[in-house]
């Protein structure tokens, strides 16, 4: 089990060709010194997402804060022969059930108010796992992150579905929906979440295993 | 300097080896059956994949894509009929109506998510596809494709159809719904979009590039 890092090599983050680090440079002064070009791609080369850990403790908490107002500000107001009705995410959910619509339900759910938590819950558990050096089972954690990194963009189908009914339903006093603050708040966390599931270095689960044997600090 | 034979040996394991995205693993490339896919022993990730004739399969999809997003773009995608009135929607209009309605940022991630990027997509797949082909290959091209491939979780159309069809049901009750001609066009744009991505195989891609850099060195 040897990674590239230990065998002097950069793998580039977008065509995985290996380039050497230059000779008896740790990364650290390299990176101060000259950036690494990629020979292939000319992307900056880097062992590890730079800032990976801080970049995403700040946009995860960034969402954590507008998480907030996502949830208790209304994320649509629909005017039915001119009474207005404003609905949060939580509030519509219940209203598609008292309509019977559970399908429906089930889905803006899982897209509203599970997978946003779930991701949120899940990048806060790997910076932590990390800060902490876990061994624990890092093969299921970089599975969480996959699944975090794959299923967080499906959360935008609420911020499009206002989106529809907006654009459609405008009949004046007789029907029509708008947009509040809430829905900028929600497709917000949606977005920064988003940055922090790319910004997050999986390899630094594995780091923890390779520093038990040498001893070396590199999570910071 | 290290010796001419370490550094021969590690420029052997620059060619023949690859590291994982997920866990720096080091690992050697095995040579690959068509429609085989390798996975890091250790973290499972998916390294590489054979895909049989990758290239013209995608560009054929990239095309075929960016014709649909035309016609998707021409005519409605949905009207709304009720109380004598109709209201339209496409995919511009959309992202127009929540800018009417004070919500100019909103209004951008729509436009963005749903027309920008997945424009690009196609637009850049076809370009650099077409260098590829014709070996035309030139310094603009390899940051490009990084650029499509980092912008490709942000192209959200098939997303949109989720939300098309969402809005179906909670507004099928209340009011008629039209389908529009371009809604046809956007479910098989839809499905051109996935077929591209599954056929696109960024690593045949990239070895072109490493081939060119290498002759011009």
């Amino acid at each position: 089990m040897t990674t590239a890092r230990q065998m002097g090599l950069i793998s580039c983050h977008f065509c995985h060709t290996l380039s050497k680090l230059p000779n008896d440079i740790d990364e650290k002064s390299a990176k101060k010194q000259t950036e690494i070009i990629c020979p292939c791609c000319y992307s900056s080369l880097h062992s590890r997402i730079p800032n990976s850990l801080s970049r995403t403790w700040a946009l995860l908490l960034a969402a954590l804060i507008l998480y907030i107002p996502a949830n208790t500000l209304p994320i649509m107001t629909v005017t039915y022969w001119g009474e207005g009705q404003p609905d949060t995410i939580l509030s519509g959910v219940m209203h598609l059930l008292a309509e019977g619509m559970w399908p429906l339900a089930l889905l803006i759910f899982l897209a509203s108010i599970f997978i946003p938590i779930l991701k949120l819950l899940t990048l806060f558990g790997l910076l932590i796992s990390i800060h902490f050096r876990a061994n624990w089972r890092p093969k299921d954690r970089t599975v969480m992150y996959r699944i975090t990194e794959f299923v967080g963009r499906w959360s935008m189908v609420d911020v499009f579905v206002i989106a529809l009914l907006v654009a459609l339903v405008q009949f004046g006093k007789t029907a029509s929906v708008s947009p509040n603050l809430g829905a900028l708040s929600f497709a917000a966390v949606v977005i920064l979440t988003m940055f922090a599931a790319h910004t997050f270095d999986p390899r630094l689960i594995w780091d923890a295993m390779e520093d038990d044997s040498s001893g070396e600090i590199s999570a910071k | 300097m290290p010796s001419s034979n370490s550094h021969h040996n590690s420029a052997n394991a620059q060619v023949n080896h690859i590291a994982c995205p997920d866990c720096d693993l080091i690992l050697s490339i095995p040579s690959l059956a068509v429609n085989e896919v390798t996975y890091c022993t250790r973290c499972d990730a998916t390294l590489l994949k054979n895909q049989k004739n990758s290239i013209n399969r995608t560009l054929a999809f990239a095309i075929t894509g960016l014709i649909l997003f035309i016609i998707s773009n021409l005519f409605p995608l949905l009207s709304l009929k009720a109380i004598g009135l109709t209201q339209e929607s496409s995919l511009l209009s959309t992202a127009f109506a929540l800018f009417q309605a004070d919500q100019p940022l909103l209004s951008l991630i729509i436009l963005l998510t749903t027309f920008v990027f997945p424009a690009t997509t196609l637009v850049g797949t076809i370009y650099i596809l077409i260098q590829v082909k014709t070996n035309r290959i030139n310094t603009y091209t390899a940051p490009l494709f990084r650029f499509l491939r980092s912008t490709d979780a942000w192209g959200m159309l098939e997303i949109f159809l989720l939300a098309i069809l969402v809005a179906l049901v909670k507004l099928g009750d209340v009011a008629d719904v039209i389908y529009g001609v371009s809604l046809y066009a956007f479910c098989l744009l839809i499905l051109s979009l996935s077929l591209l991505s599954y056929s696109l195989n960024p690593q045949d891609v990239w070895n072109k590039l490493r081939d060119k850099q290498e002759v011009s060195i």
